[in-house]
């Protein structure tokens, strides 16, 4: 069971990152949990300015950009 | 949305329907100004300026790299250095409004300090490119270059005021983690990225001359058939979509706004008197530049709406000093934006930013109003 947290306050990409996200697992039945994280000060603390924020399991992946599919898959079945 | 709001607003609109006197002829003039006014910005404006701008802004969104950026402004970087990063930044790191107040909040907390931190928050939406673009555009260029420089100078000048006034804030911003992203993926040579940009400029800039017709739809032709090049031959598949994406996405997110705006900026020049505004307004004096400035802090202009609705205003007569007040402080600064302000910066640092925003903005304008 992987945790996985998006952090944004709403941008465009932030909402297309957790689509992507709901579509891998779907996909290929993985078992994560997917939660969003949108207030600010939680986000900075994770040294995020640039959003989407990508953390799974405590360890931030990606800022700033949704990464493609097959990146995310990596990350999701490591 | 909340129900009851909803049923709100459906209670208010029946409400108009049912008691506007329709048939008035302020009504009627209204509605037809409106509608004239969104005639206009449609023949000469979208197409030869708007789009074009949002297709730079998608390139800025995609191509630029704001890692590189965003670097200069952590917390040890040398402050003559900090302070013209960050009041050129926000045009290039925040193309749309919701990534401003993050971006804010971590240099704030965590990178420059406080005085960097004000000029980005300023120069955000002030010097934001699509805007530029439309004032130079709709206004003319030493409007909008004018806005452009006050809005640099007033954002370095109100960060300095306010890393001095609060000289304690920095202490413990040095330690705190300060990441800006993790590897860039744009892959492109510096150069093919600028002449993608510069391209697009050009063909912005061509609309605008007044050349040969037909001279210029060759040469507007041929640039884009470069920049198809570029796209087909150059740039990877999936950051053209990318590119294709930010596009949209602020095309969706601004032009409905606009298209708002400008309806009520032609309703406003039918609805108010223009004694109202001359006698305001429209002498180059400190008072009608407070007034343009207070105007502006208080009340909230979607992106690019300031555009029509400060046209209209010098139409009815508003001096071209108050204008560029009321242009510095209308995008920085609104009523929803300060409650934001109090929440992030606290009770003794948000009014001291509004107002030093508000005095400097009124001697920017007056400035301008006076010299040029």
């Amino acid at each position: 069971m992987k945790n996985v947290a998006i952090l944004g306050s709403g941008c465009s990409k932030c909402k297309v990152l957790e689509q992507r996200l709901q579509d891998l697992k779907a996909a290929h039945a993985l078992d994560i949990s997917v939660v969003k994280v949108t207030d600010l000060e939680q986000i900075i603390s994770h040294g995020v300015m640039m959003t989407p924020g990508l953390v799974i399991d405590g360890q931030l992946k990606s800022v700033g950009t949704v990464p493609k599919d097959s990146q995310l898959l990596e990350w999701l079945k490591e | 949305m909340k129900e009851w709001m909803k049923f709100a607003l459906l209670a208010v609109a029946f409400a108009i329907f049912y008691f506007a006197p329709i048939d008035a002829p302020i009504v009627l003039a209204s509605i037809s100004a409106g509608l004239s006014l969104l005639h206009e910005y449609a023949r000469l404006h979208v197409l030869t300026c708007l789009v074009p701008a949002f297709f730079i802004a998608g390139t800025i969104a995609v191509y630029v790299k704001k890692e590189a950026v965003l670097q200069l402004l952590g917390p040890t970087t040398k402050k003559y250095i900090a302070y013209p990063i960050a009041s050129v930044s926000g045009g290039i790191l925040a193309v749309c409004s919701c990534t401003i107040l993050p971006l804010f909040t971590g240099i704030y907390k965590r990178g420059a300090g406080i005085g960097p931190a004000v000029a980005f928050l300023f120069t955000g939406p002030a010097i934001n490119i699509t805007a530029i673009l439309l004032t130079g555009s709709v206004l003319g260029w030493d409007f909008a270059i004018s806005r452009l420089i006050a809005a640099m100078v007033i954002s370095v000048v109100a960060g300095l005021f306010m890393a001095f006034l609060f000289k304690e804030h920095d202490r413990n911003n040095a330690n705190g983690a300060f990441a800006t992203g993790l590897g860039s993926d744009v892959e492109y040579s510096n150069t093919l990225i600028l002449l993608f940009f510069l391209l697009q400029l050009a063909i912005l800039v061509l609309f605008g001359l007044s050349i040969d017709p037909l001279f210029k739809a060759i040469l507007i032709i041929a640039i884009i058939a470069v920049l198809l090049g570029i796209v087909f031959f150059k740039f990877q598949k999936e950051h053209n979509l990318a590119w294709l994406n930010e596009t949209w996405d602020l095309t969706k997110k601004i032009l409905p706004y606009l298209f708002v705006g400008v309806f009520v900026a032609g309703i406003i020049e039918v609805v108010v008197p223009q004694e109202v505004v001359t006698s305001l307004v429209g002498q180059n004096s400190l008072l009608a530049n407070v007034i343009a400035s207070t105007f502006g802090a208080f009340m909230y202009f979607a992106t690019l709406t300031e555009v029509p609705i400060i046209q209209k205003l010098m139409g009815l007569g508003m001096g071209r000093g108050p204008a560029l007040t009321l242009f510095l402080t209308g995008n920085a600064l609104s009523l929803p934006s300060m409650i934001v302000l109090f929440k992030v910066m606290g009770k003794k640092q948000a009014p001291a930013y509004i107002l030093t925003i508000m005095v400097l903005s009124v001697f920017a304008g007056w400035l301008f109003g006076e010299v040029i």
